[in-house]
């Protein structure tokens, strides 16, 4: 998968960003992700990497004080959220939010059309539509009742990451960034969730893993794999980084001493 | 978010004009002779006036209702203006010959007062200030035996039938504002679908008051008889004052064996500016008696209007297998409060009833839903549902549910859930990060909210209604 | 009629029927409080004077109160369907000295897991049955003692608590109770402490026509944890009227559990005030059970005052014929980040009355508020009645918050199950009844008054299920 050739999709310069009273949460992330490759960043709880999902999604919690994104040659941090999403950019939410009274299929299809209009193709009426969501949902092994009900309410946590997976899959989106996709899934839906991941990964698009946890990543093979402390990436290594902190946790590298030379190696 | 959200929601008063036509006009004030004066300015016979005065003697001696989430400074009722009628000559016998100032007037109010809208198949009665002003579509109605008029006329020609039915489901002393009515009540509509009829087409009643000083106080009555099947349609709207007015109607209704009532309401009457100067008072009482066996009454309201909504339409479920039906949309924003609900009461075996009732509170509005479910001790097998869903935008409104629950029949099932969510930035942001903006994620979330009412509401006042939470939602997103 | 009751005010309709006949009845019998006012407040001056300047102070205050609030009658919106006139006619006098109990009178009412045990006679301390020492910065002890000791460790600490939750001016009960302030039980836990084991505090009537006033005092400091068993109980057959005060203050991030158990006589009023404070991160968790009295009535409040409270309230009220239940709570979520969850339940058989009236306040800015109540009413005879009036008041917009109510009878899904096992109807009514109720006792965390609460349970519902 690594190909020096490939384009550049998502580039992170030096960026810093603030929460709500101030507080600040990324310090100075670098991060750069090509098309065709797979990206893990994992830390401890804290650390910021959920933040880091939210802010180049667009998240108005959060207020972005230095740095710059460039994703597919524009500039990400001018663009509205959903200016962002229509521009390929996919976010799966750690805890996806419900909207009690809007069917699932009602807000997809409205989803759907709303970037497929941005993105100059054909908008699809009810019916083409249900086909299309129901074929994509055989893939994830979602129950077709799931398009009637509202949208994440009184799912279950595996549902809800389905769900997530299944609007990425609609949205088709040229980076995803997939926010703890894995936590609260038993070993039946993570391998589900997994190889709808792999399903839709292509030459042309890329991966963003931000998860706690090693064994997502038994499936989805990352290129790259980094770690995040204190509000930016300290460490990037490939897969065998990934299984060396499953085995001796986070310590050894968060520890201030070895977060020096970490910034080079990042990009 | 919350000033997005408010762009949204705040949308100016569509119907805010004042229509110049000429007015007959009683002088303000309430006594013994101001409604000896109504009754005789509407001919009425001798047990009419009585009527009037004996509720008015009973008003007398009451004090208004004041256990409601509502705020709002005493009422001068000596500052009203109980009689206020456009100067017609005499009887209109059609509509070309309607005061061309009112016709615009319904044009611009979008009455489908028109032909067109009649092919449609809706019979209209217009109410302005009180006073009954064009019906349209009589002969056919009449055809189907269905009487469709005016109340005052309906006391001039339908006697029999008043006397007999007027304050069997509302008594003249029932409560403040039933009596206020009573007492001084000018006109409304009048409908009568008698046995095994269904009538032909909807029927539909647009209100509007006028005039500044005048309060509007009216009254219906509809009535149907064995196996009769009828659905009425009321809209009302008001111009925009910066003084609050009264608005106290009574509906009542009677079902009889087998017999079905759909009475649906779109209330937009003026709310009162963003800081909640002027706007309508809409204290109303609506009941509906299902007095016969397998009979049904559904009320079905979309409420946006009105500076204080105070009203709780209600069904009295006697006969045996009768079903009674709520279906409310309440949609509070700036000062506006708004306390509303039903009461179903069961006093037959194997009654039903369902309530379905959604508010929407932004702004620093106050939106409360208060209902009653009463299970007799002879209601049998009778069965409640209940489920009222609030929606809050903005942190400074408030919803308030309150349910009474009172079963004295062990053979019952009363169920009653409510919940209450928000239009936050989390929603939003779930929304954008799919590609959806503000404007329609806001739209989205609130036909979500509001369609199992909405698809309680004949097709016509469905688009209307729709269209009509839409004006209030659509705008600039900031 | 001065205030027309809420929404049925305008129910001439209603009224002219059955329900009409009823409140016809209420209307022709009830009593003027005034009478029973000055027979109730007659035995206060009997009272000897407290050592305690401050404690004949708050007596005085509340005297005063007794006398300017209007005892509560139907026409208040709080007791719409309670009529206390019953209780109205009756004159009750508070006990003067205790009456002999012998040990062995209360054996029935011991709880094995409780090391420590207060016990009030007619609402008189009696430290001979009485036991346990207090526990490691646990103390137990009696109110009077307290307040008769200036050196006590507790004095100033009572002092500036008593009265504060439940003041004289919330309420004509509230206020006789404080009028007549002298006895009564202290529970103290000091920070960091965590007494596990349940407290007892038994309260015991003896006799007909005694009024006794119960007053529970509670405090847990921060990060201390306690358990109180608070038990009244009946040695008699006839009408005793019990007014208890509860005060229960949480200081942060300090967990209480409070099992309240009202088992009085079958001819006895019961009228009850708890009201509790919840401080930062601190957790209250009750379970009240109301079996016995004829009339009882429980008002519970719940003061989340800081940010990241827990609140757990469940109730069961079991109610046979001529006996009325009603239970008053109110979760006031004044601040964020606060959780409720509520279970209230009633069974009713013969001729009896269950009133739920459950209400929940979030104020404004008490954001992130997750609230969820539920009310659950089994009728179990043609001659019951329940109402139920669950209550939300938001005034925050980022809250999750749901009620539910249900009334009815006996699943009959769940019916058909245990029949298709084989189980005769009756006694698969009966089970199905006692496993509604045992959801609420099991929550107690005290197996053995359990254990002993779900056999009374089983022999109410055999009772109200066998034909009379």
């Amino acid at each position: 998968m690594k190909d020096p050739q490939a384009m550049p999709v998502l580039e992170v310069r030096g960026l810093r960003a603030t929460v709500g009273d101030g507080v600040e949460i990324l310090k100075g992330v670098d991060l750069l992700v090509k098309a065709g490759e797979v990206h893990a960043i994992m830390g401890p709880n804290g650390s910021g990497k959920s933040t880091l999902s939210k802010v180049l999604a667009g998240h108005p919690d959060y207020t972005v004080t230095a740095g710059e994104v460039i994703f597919r040659d524009r500039e990400l941090l001018a663009m509205p959220a959903e200016e962002r999403a229509r521009a390929g950019l996919f976010l799966g939410f750690q805890y996806p939010v419900e909207i009690p009274g809007v069917a699932n299929s009602q807000f997809m299809r409205l989803a759907y059309n709303s970037v497929q209009t941005a993105r100059g193709g054909e908008e699809l009426d009810p019916l083409e539509f249900d086909d299309l969501v129901r074929e994509r949902m055989k893939y994830l092994e979602m129950d077709p009742a799931f398009l009637e009900r509202s949208v994440n309410e009184g799912f279950s946590g595996g549902e809800k990451k389905r769900n997530e997976i299944l609007q990425m899959a609609l949205l088709d989106p040229t980076v995803a960034l997939l926010d703890e996709t894995d936590s609260g899934l038993d070993i039946d839906a993570l391998r589900i969730v997994a190889g709808g991941i792999n399903r839709l990964r292509r030459e042309d698009n890329a991966v963003v893993l931000v998860t706690h946890y090693q064994r997502l990543l038994n499936y989805v093979i990352p290129d790259y794999v980094h770690v995040f402390d204190d509000g930016h990436i300290v460490r990037t290594g490939d897969k065998f980084l990934a299984l060396e902190l499953e085995e001796r946790g986070y310590d050894w590298i968060t520890a201030p001493a070895a977060a020096n030379s970490a910034q080079a190696q990042a990009r | 978010m919350s000033s997005t959200l408010q762009d949204l929601i705040d949308q100016p008063y569509q119907h805010g004009f004042v229509t110049d036509i000429e007015s007959d006009v009683v002088a303000r004030g309430l006594n013994e002779d101001v409604i000896r004066l109504i009754s005789a300015k509407k001919n009425e016979p001798d047990w009419l006036l009585e009527f009037r005065l004996s509720a008015y003697r009973h008003w007398l001696t009451m004090t208004a209702p004041e256990w409601a989430t509502v705020d709002y400074p005493p009422i001068d009722f000596q500052s009203i203006a109980y009689y206020s009628a456009p100067k017609a000559k005499k009887k209109l016998a059609s509509m070309d010959e309607v005061d061309p100032e009112l016709l615009r007037t319904f044009e611009k109010l979008g009455v489908p007062i028109h032909e067109q809208k009649a092919l449609a198949g809706v019979a209209v009665d217009v109410i302005f200030d009180s006073v009954s002003v064009t019906t349209t579509y009589k002969k056919r109605l009449a055809e189907a035996g269905v009487i469709f008029c005016s109340f005052s006329e309906a006391v001039q020609e339908h006697p029999e039938l008043i006397r007999r039915y007027l304050g069997t489901v509302v008594a003249s002393n029932d409560n403040y504002y039933a009596a206020l009515n009573s007492a001084v009540f000018t006109d409304g509509s009048f409908c009568f679908i008698p046995r095994g009829v269904k009538c032909p087409m909807e029927l539909s009643t647009y209100f509007r008051i006028n005039t500044q000083e005048s309060g509007q106080f009216e009254r219906t009555l509809i009535v149907a008889e064995e196996g009769a099947q009828v659905s009425y349609l009321e809209g009302c709207t008001a111009p925009q004052f910066d003084t609050n007015q009264l608005h106290a109607a009574v509906v009542e209704l009677v079902a009889l064996e087998r017999a079905d009532i759909k009475y649906s309401t779109v209330q937009n009457w003026y709310a009162g500016d963003a800081n909640g100067v002027g706007g309508i008072y809409n204290f109303v009482t609506k009941r509906g008696l299902c007095k016969g066996d397998h009979s049904r009454i559904s009320w079905t309201q979309v409420e946006t209007g009105s500076a204080i909504t105070w009203k709780y339409p209600s069904c009295v479920l006697e006969g045996d297998h009768s079903v009674g039906e709520f279906y409310s949309v309440a949609l509070t924003n700036h000062h506006q409060q708004a306390d509303t609900g039903t009461k179903m009461v069961h006093l037959g075996r194997n009654t039903r009833s369902t309530i379905i009732s959604k508010g929407i509170s932004a702004g620093v509005s106050s939106n409360s839903y208060r209902g009653l479910v009463q299970i007799g001790p002879k209601a049998s097998g009778a069965r409640n549902y209940s489920q009222c869903d609030s929606m809050l935008i903005g942190d400074r409104c408030a919803a308030n549910t309150f349910p009474y629950l009172r079963v004295m029949n062990d053979s019952s099932t009363v169920e009653h859930e409510a919940t209450t969510s928000k239009i936050g930035a989390d929603q939003l942001f779930y929304f954008a990060s799919r590609g959806i903006d503000n404007e329609s994620a806001v739209s989205m979330i609130i036909n979500g909210f509001v369609k199992d009412v909405f698809t309680q509401l004949p097709m016509e006042f469905a688009v209307e209604a729709s269209k009509l939470l839409g004006l209030k939602l659509e705008g600039s997103v900031g | 009629m001065s205030m027309p009751p809420p929404v049925a005010q305008d129910d001439a309709q209603d009224d002219t029927r059955d329900e009409a006949r009823n409140e016809a009845r209420d209307a022709n019998t009830s009593a003027p409080p005034a009478a029973y006012r000055t027979s109730v407040l007659d035995s206060q001056r009997a009272l000897a004077g407290s050592p305690a300047a401050w404690v004949n102070q708050l007596r005085r205050e509340a005297l005063e109160q007794a006398h300017v609030l209007s005892l509560p009658t139907r026409q208040d919106e709080d007791w719409r369907f309670t009529d206390l006139s019953a209780l109205y006619r009756l004159a009750f006098k508070a006990a003067s000295a205790p009456a002999a109990v012998v040990a062995q009178a209360i054996d029935p009412y011991r709880i094995a897991e409780a090391p420590q045990r207060l016990v009030f006679i007619d609402g008189v301390y009696a430290p001979e049955l009485s036991e346990g020492p207090s526990g490691e910065g646990l103390t137990v002890c009696s109110l009077a003692q307290v307040i008769a000791e200036p050196s006590h460790r507790l004095h100033e600490t009572v002092r500036a608590h008593l009265g504060t939750l439940a003041p004289a001016s919330g309420g004509a009960f509230a206020a006789i109770n404080t009028a007549y302030l002298h006895h009564g039980a202290v529970l103290h836990v000091a920070r960091n402490q965590a007494q596990l084991t349940p407290s007892h505090l038994l309260f015991i009537t003896t006799r007909e026509g005694l009024a006794s006033y119960p007053r529970v005092l509670v405090i847990a400091e921060g990060g201390s944890q306690c358990h109180v068993v608070e038990d009244h109980v009946s040695l008699h057959q006839g009408a005793a009227c019990v007014n208890a005060v509860t005060e229960v203050h949480i200081e942060t991030n300090a967990q209480v559990r409070h099992a309240r158990i009202q088992r009085d006589s079958r001819s006895s009023f019961h009228i009850a005030r708890c009201a509790v404070s919840v401080a930062r991160d601190a957790r209250y968790e009750s379970v009240s059970i109301d079996l016995g009295a004829r009339l009882s009535r429980l008002d519970l409040s719940v003061r989340q005052e800081a940010p990241g409270v827990h609140i757990a309230l469940d109730g069961l009220a079991l109610v046979g014929n001529g006996q009325l239940a009603d239970t008053h709570s109110f979760i006031d979520h004044a601040a964020a980040n606060g959780a409720s969850r509520q279970l209230h339940k009633t069974i009713l058989s013969g001729a009896s009355h269950a009133v739920f009236n459950g209400r929940i306040l979030v104020r404004p800015g008490a954001q992130h508020t997750d609230s969820a109540q539920q009310s659950r009413n089994l009728l179990t005879s043609g001659r019951a009645r329940v109402d139920a009036k669950p209550q939300l008041e938001i005034h925050a917009d980022d809250v999750k918050c749901a009620h539910g109510a249900t009334v009815g009878q006996i699943d009959q899904g769940e019916l058909f199950y245990l029949l298709s096992r084989g189980i005769a109807p009756e006694a698969a009514r009966n089970l199905l009844t006692y496993g509604f109720a045992a959801d609420i006792i099991n929550r107690l965390g005290v197996a053995s008054l359990a254990q002993r609460l779900r056999q009374q349970v089983l022999e109410q519902t055999d009772r109200a299920g066998s034909p009379s």
